[in-house]
C-alpha cells in the first residue's frame, strides 16, 4: 500500500513537473510574439516618428516653395509685358511642376511603403498562421505526451492496484480454501452422524409402527366389543325412548291442559298483581305521607323534646336552687323556733330555779340535755350514689364552664372533700377514654348519638358499675387512689406542693374550698390548682385500676341493691327532737308546779281580795275627802247667804 | 369422477372401473372418439364436458395450432403492446400535440428517445428537460461540443450556442431582428452567457467599398456612423433573466484579404447601447469586450455605466486602444465596485495610468487578478504598482509582461516578495530586468513562501538566478501541496490559462 501512494506520489510529481514544462514550451511561442510584437511597435514609433518629421520638412520646404509661386502671381500681375509674362508663367509652371513632383514623389513614397506594410501584413499573417500553427503542433504534441504519460502513470498505477489486487486475491483464495476445507470436513461429519440418526429413527419408527398396530388391533377389538355392548344399550335406550315418549306425549296433553288453566291463572294473576300494585302504589303514596309526616312529628316532636328537655334542665336547677332556699329558710325557720324553744326552756328552768331556791328552799341543778346543746336541724348525712355524684360532678363542670355564677353551686356542692372539682373530672374523664373496653358495645351504639356529656356519663356509669363502684366514698377512693398512685410514680419536684396537699387532706380541701369559693370559678383556678391528670400517663391508668379494683374487692360487701332515691330530709328525729323539747321539765316538777300553783293561786287570791279592800278603802278615802271639800265649797260659796235656807243649815241640820 | 364411479360401479368390478378411468385419460387427450363407447351410463354427464374442450383443442384447432407452434414469428409477444403503439404515435405526432408531462416516466423516457432533434424549439424549448434528448441535438448540429464549458448542460449549451450563431450572422438592416426577437421567450431561463465573436456590419451598397478605397477610415466613419452600427443588444439581453456573463467582439471573423477598416468599428452608438445594456443587466459577472477598438473615451462610457454594479466581478478590455484615462476609469471602477479580475491587456495604458490603478489598488480587497500585459508602464508604473502590493492583501494573480519595466521596479519588487504573502503568480517576461535585478529578485524570493509561478522568461536575467528561482518555486509548491493535498490545485491554474492561449 505503502510503496502504492509512494509511486502515485512520484507519478504526480512527474506530471505536475510535465505539465509546467509544456505550458512552459507552449507559452514561449506567446512570449516570443509579445516581444516580436514590443520590437515592432518600437520600430513602428521610431518609423512613425521619422516619417513624420519627412512629412513636417516637405510640408515647410513646399509652403515655402508655394509662397514663392504665390509672391511670384503677384509680381506676373504687375508684369505688363507679355514676353516676360510668358517667361514667368513657364517658370511658374515649372516651378508648380516641380511641387507637384515633389508631393507625388512623396505620395509614391509612402505608396511603397504602404506597399511594403501590405506586404508586411501578409507576411505577418503567415507568420501568426505559421505561429498558430506551430502553437497548435506543440499543443498537439504535449497533449499527446501528456496522454502518453498520464496512460503511463494510469497503467502504472493499475499496475500497482493489479498486483495487490492479486495478491489480495490469492491470499484471500488460501483462506477461503481452508475455510472451505474445514468446511467439508465438519460437513462431512454432521453427513456421517445424520446418517447414524436416521438409522437410529428409522429403527425407532418400526417399533414404534408394530408396537401401534398391536395397540390399534387391540383398541379396534376392544371398540367393537363397546360398540356392540353400545348398540345393546341404544336399543333399550330406544326401548326406554319409546317408552318415554309415550309418558311425556301423555305428560305434554296434560301439561297442554295444565298449560290452558295455567293460562287462566296466570291472567287472573295478572289481574290480581295489577290490582295489587294499585294497592301497593296507594300504600306507598300513604306511605310515603306518613313517612313526611312522621318525619314532621318527629322533629317537631324532638324540638319539643330539646325544649323540654332544656325546661327540665332550668326546671332542675330551679328545683336546686329553691331545695337550697328551702333548706337555708328550714334552717332558719329551725334555728328560730330552736331558739323560741331554748328560750322558752331557759325561761322554764329560771322559774323552776327560782321556784326551787325562792319558793321551796330546795337546792337546784340544771339539767342537762343533749338536744339543748344541738344547734340546727337535725342531717344525717346520707350515701349518695356515685352516679350521682358523678351527674353533679359533670354538671357542675358544665355549669363552670358556661356560668360565671358558680359560687352558689359550689357552696353547695360539699363533694369534693379532699380533692378540686377539676382534677376528679379529669380523672374520670381520663378514665372514660381508657377503660372503654368496660362499656359493652351495645351501649356504645346507642350512646352515639347522645351529647357529649350525657355520653361521658353513661359510659362513667357503665364503667363504674363494672368496676363495682357504687358509693360516693368508693368513687373518692377512686380519685384518691389515683392522686396517690401519681404521687408515689412521679414524685417530681414540681409537683411536690400537690403531693404535700395530698398526704393532708383536710387542709388542703379546706384550703382549695377557699381558694375556689375567692375565685369564682374562674381561669387563675386552673392555674393554680395542679392540673394532675395530665400528669398520669394514660397507659398507667389500666395499671392503676387494677390495683385500685384489688383494693377494693377485699372490702367489699355483697353488692346492695341499687336505688335511685331522691336525698329527702329524715324528719323521723325532729318530732322526737321537739317532744324531748317540749318535756324539758319532767312531770314531777310540773306537778309540783301545778301544786304550788294552785297554793299560790289560792294565795294570790287572798292577797288580790286584800288588795281589793285596800283598793276600795282607798276610794272611799278619798271620796270623803273629795265630799269634805265640796261641802267645804259649797258652804263657802256666797249664794248659800242668798238662799232662804241655806244649805248649810240643811247640812247640819241633818248631819246633826 | 373415479369416486363417483367407485360409488356407482359394484364393489366386485374393481377392474372395470380401473379400465373406466384409463379410458377416460385417454378421451381426454385424445378426444371424444373412444367416450361413447364403453360406458352408456355416463353420457349425462361427460358429454358437454368433453365436447368444450374438444372445442378449444380438438376438431380443426388441434392440428393448425400444432403447426403454429412450430412457427417462430408466430407469437403473441410479436404483437407491439398498444402502449408502444401509443408512444409511437405520440412521437409521431408531437409537433402537433406534444404530451408528455402526463405521461408514466418510463414512457416519457421512451417518447424523449425517440422524438426527432429537428422539432421546432417552439415546441421543445419549455416542454422537455430532458438532458438526453438536447444533447443529441446539440450533436447533431456541432461536431464539437464542450459541454463543460456551458456549466454541463446540454440544454444551456444548445441554446447559447444557438443564440450565438444567430447574433454572429445577423446583419442590420437586413436581418429580421424578430428572428432573435422571437427565441426570446424560448431561450430566456436557459441562457447565461452569451459569448459572441463577431458581429457583422449593416450590407454595404455594391459601389460604397469601391468609392471608399483604401484608406483609414477615420473620416468616412464619422460619416457613415449610423449605417455602420452592429446589432443592438438591449432588447435581448434585458429578456434573458439569467444572464451571467458577456463576452463580446465587435468586428468580423475569417475577413483573410478583404480586410477594410471599417468592418472593425465599435461606434459610439454602439459604444452607448452596449453601456446601457450592461447597466440594466444586474445578474451580470463577466463583461468580456475585447478587439473591438475600445478608446479612452468608449471606455469611459463603459466603464460609468458600470460603477457600482451590484454583481460585476470581472471586467475584461484586453486587445483594445484603451489609454491613461481609461486606466484611470478603471481604478475608479476598482474602488466602487466588487471586481476580482480586471484584465487590460494589450492597450496603450502608460505611466500615468498605471499610477491610478496603483493608487486603487492598494487599499482594494477585492481584486484577485490584475492583467497589464503588453503595455508600457515603464518603471514609474512598475514602482507604483509595487509600492501599491506592499499594503495590498488580496491581489494573487499579476500580468507585467511586456512592459520595459527594468531594475529599479525588481529591487521594489524583490522588497514586495519579502513582505506580501497573498500573491501566488507574477508574470514578468519580456521586459529588460536585467542581470542585478534577477539576483535581486532571486533575493526577495529567497524570503517568499507563497509564491507559485514567476515567470522571468525573456528579460535578460542571468540563467543561475533564474534556475534558483525556479528551485524556490518548486519548494514553496511542494509546501502548498501538503497544505492542501488535492492535486487540482496544479491543474486549475493551468486549465484557467488553457483559453487564452490561443487568444494571445
Amino acid at each position: 500500500m505503502d510503496c502504492q501512494i509512494d509511486a502515485t506520489l512520484k507519478g504526480l510529481k512527474k506530471l505536475a513537473k510535465l505539465l509546467l514544462c509544456g505550458t512552459e514550451l507552449v507559452t514561449n511561442i506567446q512570449v516570443a510574439a509579445d516581444i516580436r510584437e514590443i520590437h515592432r511597435r518600437v520600430e513602428e514609433g521610431e518609423i512613425r516618428r521619422q516619417r513624420l518629421e519627412k512629412l513636417e520638412n516637405e510640408v515647410k520646404t513646399s509652403q515655402d516653395k508655394f509662397d514663392e509661386i504665390t509672391m511670384k502671381w503677384e509680381e506676373g500681375k504687375r508684369k505688363r509685358i507679355p514676353q516676360d509674362l510668358w517667361d514667368m508663367l513657364n517658370t511658374q509652371q515649372v516651378h508648380c511642376a516641380g511641387l507637384i513632383e515633389d508631393k507625388n514623389k512623396l505620395i509614391s513614397e509612402l505608396q511603397q511603403e504602404l506597399k511594403t506594410k501590405d506586404d508586411q501584413y501578409v507576411k505577418d499573417l503567415k507568420k501568426q498562421s505559421d505561429d498558430i500553427c506551430l502553437l497548435l503542433e506543440r499543443m498537439e504534441e504535449q497533449v499527446k505526451n501528456v496522454m502518453k504519460t498520464f496512460r503511463q502513470e494510469l497503467s502504472s498505477i493499475e499496475k500497482a492496484f493489479e498486483v495487490e489486487r492479486r495478491e489480495l486475491l490469492t491470499s484471500n483464495k488460501k483462506k477461503w480454501e481452508r475455510a472451505l476445507q474445514a468446511h467439508n470436513a465438519k460437513e462431512l461429519e454432521y453427513l456421517l452422524s445424520r446418517i447414524k440418526k436416521v438409522e437410529d429413527y428409522e429403527k425407532q419408527l418400526n417399533k414404534q409402527r408394530v408396537w401401534d398396530c398391536e395397540e390399534y388391533n387391540t383398541i379396534k377389538i376392544k371398540l367393537e366389543q363397546d360398540v356392540q355392548i353400545l348398540e345393546q344399550q341404544l336399543q333399550q335406550m330406544k326401548a326406554t325412548y319409546q317408552l318415554n315418549q309415550e309418558k311425556l306425549e301423555y305428560n305434554f296433553q296434560v301439561l297442554k291442559k295444565r298449560d290452558e288453566e295455567s293460562v287462566v291463572i296466570k291472567s287472573q294473576q295478572k289481574r290480581k298483581i295489577s290490582r295489587l300494585h294499585d294497592i301497593l302504589n296507594n300504600l306507598r303514596s300513604k306511605y310515603t305521607k306518613q313517612i313526611r309526616q312522621f318525619q314532621e312529628e318527629n322533629q317537631s316532636l324532638t324540638s319539643d323534646y330539646i325544649r323540654l328537655v332544656t325546661q327540665f334542665k332550668e326546671l332542675q336547677k330551679a328545683m336546686r336552687h329553691f331545695a337550697l332556699l328551702d333548706d337555708k329558710r328550714f334552717r332558719e325557720i329551725w334555728l328560730m323556733n330552736e331558739e323560741e324553744a331554748k328560750d322558752l326552756i331557759s325561761k322554764a328552768f329560771d322559774v323552776d330555779r327560782i321556784i326551787h331556791t325562792q319558793h321551796l328552799g330546795l337546792p337546784w341543778t340544771a339539767p342537762d340535755f343533749w338536744f339543748l346543746r344541738n344547734v340546727g336541724p337535725i342531717s344525717q348525712q346520707q350515701q349518695r350514689s356515685a352516679t350521682q355524684i358523678l351527674e353533679e360532678v359533670l354538671i357542675q363542670t358544665e355549669e363552670e364552664g358556661t356560668e360565671e355564677a358558680t359560687s352558689e353551686a359550689e357552696s353547695y356542692l360539699d363533694l369534693p372533700k379532699q380533692v378540686s372539682m377539676k382534677t376528679t373530672r379529669k380523672i374520670l374523664m381520663l378514665l372514660c377514654d381508657e377503660s372503654g373496653f368496660l362499656i359493652e358495645s351495645k351501649l356504645l351504639s346507642l350512646l352515639r348519638p347522645l351529647e357529649k356529656s350525657e355520653c361521658y356519663l353513661l359510659k362513667l356509669d357503665a364503667i363504674f358499675s363494672a368496676l363495682g363502684i357504687e358509693s360516693e366514698d368508693d368513687l373518692y377512693k377512686l380519685v384518691n387512689f389515683f392522686l396517690k398512685y401519681r404521687v408515689h410514680h412521679s414524685p417530681s419536684s414540681q409537683e411536690q406542693t400537690s403531693l404535700m396537699s395530698a398526704l393532708d387532706p383536710g387542709e388542703q380541701t379546706d384550703l382549695e374550698r377557699q381558694k375556689e369559693e375567692s375565685l369564682v370559678g374562674g381561669e387563675p383556678e386552673e392555674k393554680e390548682v395542679p392540673p394532675s391528670p395530665t400528669l398520669i400517663h394514660p397507659n398507667d391508668v389500666l395499671k392503676i385500676l387494677e390495683a385500685f379494683v384489688m383494693g377494693l374487692r377485699k372490702p367489699r360487701d355483697p353488692p346492695a341493691p341499687v336505688k335511685v332515691v331522691k336525698y329527702v330530709r329524715d324528719t323521723s328525729k325532729d318530732s322526737a327532737y321537739w317532744e324531748a323539747m317540749a318535756t324539758v321539765i319532767p312531770y314531777a316538777t310540773q306537778n309540783l308546779w301545778d301544786a304550788l300553783y294552785t297554793a299560790l293561786e289560792k294565795y294570790h287570791f287572798v292577797l288580790t281580795q286584800r288588795a281589793k279592800l285596800l283598793i276600795e278603802n282607798n276610794s272611799l278615802e278619798k271620796q270623803n275627802t273629795e265630799l269634805q271639800m265640796l261641802l267645804q265649797q259649797y258652804l263657802d260659796s256666797k249664794i248659800n247667804s242668798e238662799l232662804h235656807v241655806p244649805p248649810t243649815q240643811v247640812l247640819r241640820a241633818p248631819t246633826k | 369422477m373415479q369416486s363417483m364411479q367407485a360409488t356407482v360401479a359394484t364393489p366386485t368390478s374393481s377392474a372395470l372401473s380401473q379400465f373406466s378411468t384409463s379410458t377416460q385419460d385417454k378421451s381426454s387427450t385424445a378426444g371424444q372418439t373412444s367416450s361413447t363407447g364403453p360406458q352408456p351410463s355416463r353420457p349425462s354427464i361427460i358429454p358437454p364436458r368433453s365436447k368444450s374442450k374438444g372445442w378449444s383443442t380438438g376438431a380443426s384447432g388441434g392440428r393448425m395450432r400444432r403447426i403454429i407452434a412450430e412457427d417462430p414469428e408466430w407469437s403473441l409477444a410479436i404483437v407491439p403492446l398498444l402502449t408502444e403503439l401509443c408512444i409511437q404515435h405520440i412521437v409521431k405526432n408531437f409537433q402537433n400535440n406534444p404530451i408528455l408531462k402526463q405521461l408514466l416516466p418510463e414512457h416519457k423516457q421512451k417518447v424523449l428517445d425517440h422524438l426527432s432533434p429537428d422539432l421546432p424549439l417552439a415546441v421543445t424549448a419549455n416542454l422537455i428537460d430532458d438532458e438526453s434528448y438536447w444533447r443529441r441535438c446539440c450533436t447533431q448540429r456541432w461536431p464539437v461540443c464542450h459541454v463543460a464549458k456551458h456549466g454541463g448542460s446540454w440544454k444551456r449549451m444548445f441554446f447559447e450556442r444557438h443564440l450565438e450563431n444567430l447574433l454572429k450572422h445577423f446583419i442590420p438592416s437586413t436581418t429580421d431582428p424578430a428572428l432573435i426577437l422571437d427565441l426570446l421567450p424560448l431561450c430566456r431561463n436557459y441562457v447565461r452567457r452569451l459569448r459572441v465573436d463577431q458581429f457583422l456590419p449593416p450590407m454595404k451598397l455594391p459601389p460604397r467599398p469601391r468609392s471608399g478605397e483604401l484608406s483609414d477610415s477615420g473620416s468616412e466613419a464619422e460619416v457613415e456612423e449610423p449605417a455602420t452600427d452592429h446589432y443592438q443588444l438591449e432588447d435581448l439581453v434585458a429578456g434573458l433573466s439569467h444572464l451571467e456573463e458577456l463576452d463580446l467582439v465587435y468586428g468580423v471573423k475569417d475577413c483573410g484579404m478583404n480586410f477594410e477598416w471599417n468592418l472593425f468599428l465599435f461606434t459610439y452608438r454602439d459604444c452607448h447601447s452596449l453601456a446601457a445594456t450592461i447597466k440594466a443587466c444586474h445578474t451580470l459577472k463577466i463583461f468580456r469586450l475585447t478587439r473591438s477598438k475600445v478608446d479612452d473615451d468608449k471606455a469611459r462610457i463603459l466603464i460609468r455605466s458600470l460603477l457600482d454594479h451590484p454583481a460585476l466581478e470581472e471586467l475584461d478590455l484586453s486587445h483594445n486602444l484603451v489609454g491613461d484615462r481609461g486606466a484611470r476609469a478603471a481604478a475608479k471602477l476598482l474602488s466602487h465596485s466588487r471586481l476580482r479580475v480586471l484584465n487590460l491587456a494589450n492597450n496603450q495604458v502608460r505611466a500615468l495610468g498605471a499610477q491610478s490603478l496603483a493608487h486603487a489598488l492598494a487599499h482594494n480587497t477585492n481584486l484577485i487578478s490584475l492583467n497589464l500585459r503588453l503595455n508600457c508602464i515603464e518603471d514609474e508604473g512598475g514602482q507604483a504598482l509595487a509600492h501599491a502590493l506592499q499594503t495590498n492583501r488580496c491581489l494573487t494573480t499579476l500580468h507585467l509582461g511586456g512592459n520595459e519595466l527594468s531594475e529599479p521596479t525588481a529591487t521594489l519588487l524583490s522588497q514586495v516578495l519579502a513582505v506580501n504573502t497573498t500573491l501566488t503568480s507574477i508574470n514578468l517576461s519580456c521586459n529588460h530586468i536585467g542581470l542585478d535585478g534577477g539576483k535581486q529578485l532571486l533575493e526577495g524570493m529567497s524570503d517568499n513562501r507563497t509564491l507559485l509561478e514567476f515567470d522571468l522568461r525573456l528579460s535578460d536575467v542571468a540563467q543561475e538566478s533564474e534556475y534558483l528561482i525556479g528551485q524556490a518555486l518548486c519548494a514553496n509548491r511542494e509546501a502548498a501541496r501538503q497544505r492542501a493535498p488535492n492535486p487540482s490545485c496544479f491543474m486549475s491554474p493551468i486549465t484557467a490559462k488553457g483559453p487564452e492561449n490561443p487568444a494571445g
